[in-house]
């Protein structure tokens, strides 16, 4: 069932509550957690369902995917996870995902942004 | 050997190894042509948005959490899930002289099977419309070759007159009138070799009409060999309404690039109220708040910017348009027509009645207005034309009165002949638009009486021989009073022995 507008609205300020510093703290969710439990608040699968979707856009967002279709170092994902550290002023941890129909290179994702070097990528464009 | 291996190994040094990055998000709902996308944190409004299968949209609703994106294409093949990309460019079209003679759809893709368009430039659909420094007063005419139009309600480059009226009164008729007339005039004028010459190129946006009308126009313009000089943009009633919301910017984007290039242009949006009504059914399916009659709150912005793109630039060209407007019932102070005629600098009304009496085109003279006045005429339709309005106006009034008795005095009996006689004199076949030199020596023709003697009903029979007889007989005196624009002593006396002749014949039959 989707969320109807008040609802929304009280996944949004939980969610606000739930940032401390602009990173996600698990000591203010589990709190948030408490406090649907106890109180259980009106339609709260779905509060806690636009709840948890909002906790998973910021948490991709302190992520970085790194798809590839070769063998990647820790060496690598380690550069990586600097680059994407200084790039968005926050901490973001490199996670390594294998993906043969890149061919080669590599593709990283850090929330809606994508990072595309790899050949699949490039064949696509000069397919366009 | 070695030379291939060579080859290939410097194809390999010449492969990019930059690193792209774009933009993107996954469509969250997807219905009546408007994607809801979660992601596209970086997107801009009005942004074009790429979607699989090569499929654009634009990102028209910017939301904290979403974006929502209407979309220009086939939508079967869409979605939920699908991942989109914004492509950092605005929405743009091709632009220039290529597209002449092309009908093109709203994104300037040909739609005429005639191949593809050699167009090099490309231009915005949306742009800021020219500030106040740059414009130029309208003073330069723009001839629609109608009589009633050119003589009472002067048109001038760079103007926005709207034509207003209800459905089959043939506001579309004035407006693929004024294309012909313009293809006439660059004919002429180009053959002429006058190096001050200024064409006038025509673009012509059809929206939400019926495709069987369109092709009608197309053909109109063909057989008129007037399509060499026009562009047709169609969104027709079966396409998605953002198309049809777009057509129009893209024709003024069409339009903007002859007015940027030193060149005059002539835009015709058929019509402004289809085009209310599809952004009115976007911004509803976008889930914004609607207002008076379901519009949004914008519509009048949606207007105003579109028509205010229009102008006469100093030391450049023009964009004149003629926007049209469908009424229901004659209802002037509807919504949408009140709004577009605040917006634009004049309206030609035209009324069903008139219409249904024979009288075509039927201009209301009483609630037409041209706001750029007589400073768009040339001297001559002034001197030969600029007492008609009052005449006609007088004589709808005392028309009015004298329904009601039969004693009338001479004054008031020779008003409403002369009055008949105007009204009979402005009745113009359509796709038959006459040149401004013909016009003027036919009101001169009128206003030295010579029709004074002729009964009403064989009116429009002697405008037709006299039109006749100037053209065939009298091209030189006409070169004359197009070349001077003025009535000068030598051309009053050529008009009078040419009147006279015609008289002699036209009574003689």
């Amino acid at each position: 069932m989707a969320a109807d507008k008040q609802t929304k609205l009280l996944a949004k300020q939980l969610f606000k509550l739930s940032v401390v510093n602009g990173v996600v703290s698990p000591e203010q969710v589990a709190g948030v957690l408490g406090w649907v439990e106890k109180t259980s608040p009106h339609r709260p699968v779905a509060l806690l369902k636009a709840y948890q979707h909002r906790i998973a856009l910021e948490l991709a967002k302190s992520r970085a995917e790194v798809e590839h279709a070769g063998p990647v170092g820790d060496a690598t994902l380690k550069q990586i996870e600097a680059a994407m550290t200084k790039r968005y002023a926050r901490p973001v941890t490199a996670t390594a995902k294998a993906n043969p129909k890149l061919l080669a290179g590599l593709r990283v994702r850090v929330g809606s942004d994508i990072y595309e070097s790899s050949v699949a990528g490039q064949l696509a464009t000069l397919s366009v | 050997m070695s030379n291939v291996i060579e080859q290939i190994e410097s194809q390999i040094a010449k492969l990019s190894t930059k690193v792209a990055r774009k933009n993107t998000g996954l469509i969250r709902t997807i219905a009546d042509g408007v994607a809801k996308i979660e992601g596209l944190s970086d997107v801009m409004y009005n942004e074009m948005v790429s979607f699989p299968g090569g499929v654009i949209g634009i990102a028209l609703n910017l939301e904290e959490d979403e974006v929502g994106c209407v979309i220009l294409g086939d939508v079967s093949q869409l979605k939920q899930g699908d991942e989109v990309a914004t492509t950092g460019k605005l929405l743009s079209i091709p632009v220039g002289k290529a597209l002449l003679g092309r009908v093109v759809d709203a994104l300037g893709r040909p739609v005429d099977g005639k191949g593809p368009i050699d167009s090099k430039e490309t231009y915005p659909v949306e742009k800021i419309a020219p500030g106040i420094i740059v414009r130029k007063s309208v003073s330069q005419p723009l001839f629609t070759g109608i009589m009633a139009i050119d003589s009472m309600i002067p048109i001038g480059r760079g103007q926005r007159e709207l034509i207003i009226g209800d459905r089959g009164t043939g506001k579309t008729t004035i407006c693929i009138d004024t294309i012909i007339n313009q293809a006439r005039i660059n004919k002429v004028g180009l053959a002429s070799g006058d190096k001050g010459f200024r064409p006038v190129y025509s673009i012509y946006v059809a929206v939400g009409q019926k495709q069987s009308n369109i092709v009608r126009t197309i053909s109109a313009l063909e057989a008129a060999d007037a399509l060499q000089y026009t562009i047709i943009v169609a969104a027709p009633a079966a396409d998605n309404p953002a198309n049809q919301y777009l057509a129009p910017f893209s024709g003024a984007a069409l339009g903007e690039w002859f007015m940027e290039n030193g060149m005059d242009a002539l835009i015709v949006y058929d019509d402004l109220s289809k085009h209310a009504v599809a952004y009115r059914q976007i911004s509803l399916i976008l889930k914004r708040p609607s207002g008076r009659e379901a519009y949004p709150g914008d519509v009048f912005y949606l207007h105003s910017r579109l028509l205010e793109r229009s102008a006469r630039l100093d030391g450049k060209g023009s964009l004149t348009a003629l926007p049209v407007i469908e009424t229901q019932a004659g209802d002037v102070s509807a919504y949408i027509p009140t709004n577009v005629i605040s917006i634009t600098d004049g309206q030609i009304f035209l009324e069903t009645d008139l219409f249904n009496q024979g009288i075509r085109p039927a201009v209301s003279v009483g609630l037409s207005v041209s706001r750029v006045g007589s400073s768009a005429q040339i001297k001559v339709t002034k001197q030969v034309g600029g007492k008609l309005k009052g005449e006609l106006a007088q004589f709808r009034e005392l028309a009015a009165f004298a329904q009601f008795g039969s004693d009338l005095d001479a004054k008031t009996k020779a008003t409403l002949d002369r009055g008949a006689r105007i009204v009979e004199l402005f009745k113009q076949p359509q796709l038959n638009p006459v040149a401004i030199e013909v016009q003027a020596s036919v009101l001169w023709v009128l206003q030295k009486s010579y029709f004074d003697s002729l009964e009403v009903k064989h009116i429009v029979t002697a405008a037709n021989s006299l039109k006749d007889y100037l053209t065939s007989r009298k091209a030189d005196l006409l070169t004359q009073i197009r070349n001077e624009a003025k009535l000068t002593d030598p051309i009053e006396t050529g008009l009078k022995a040419a009147a006279d002749e015609w008289k002699n014949t036209f009574s003689a039959k």
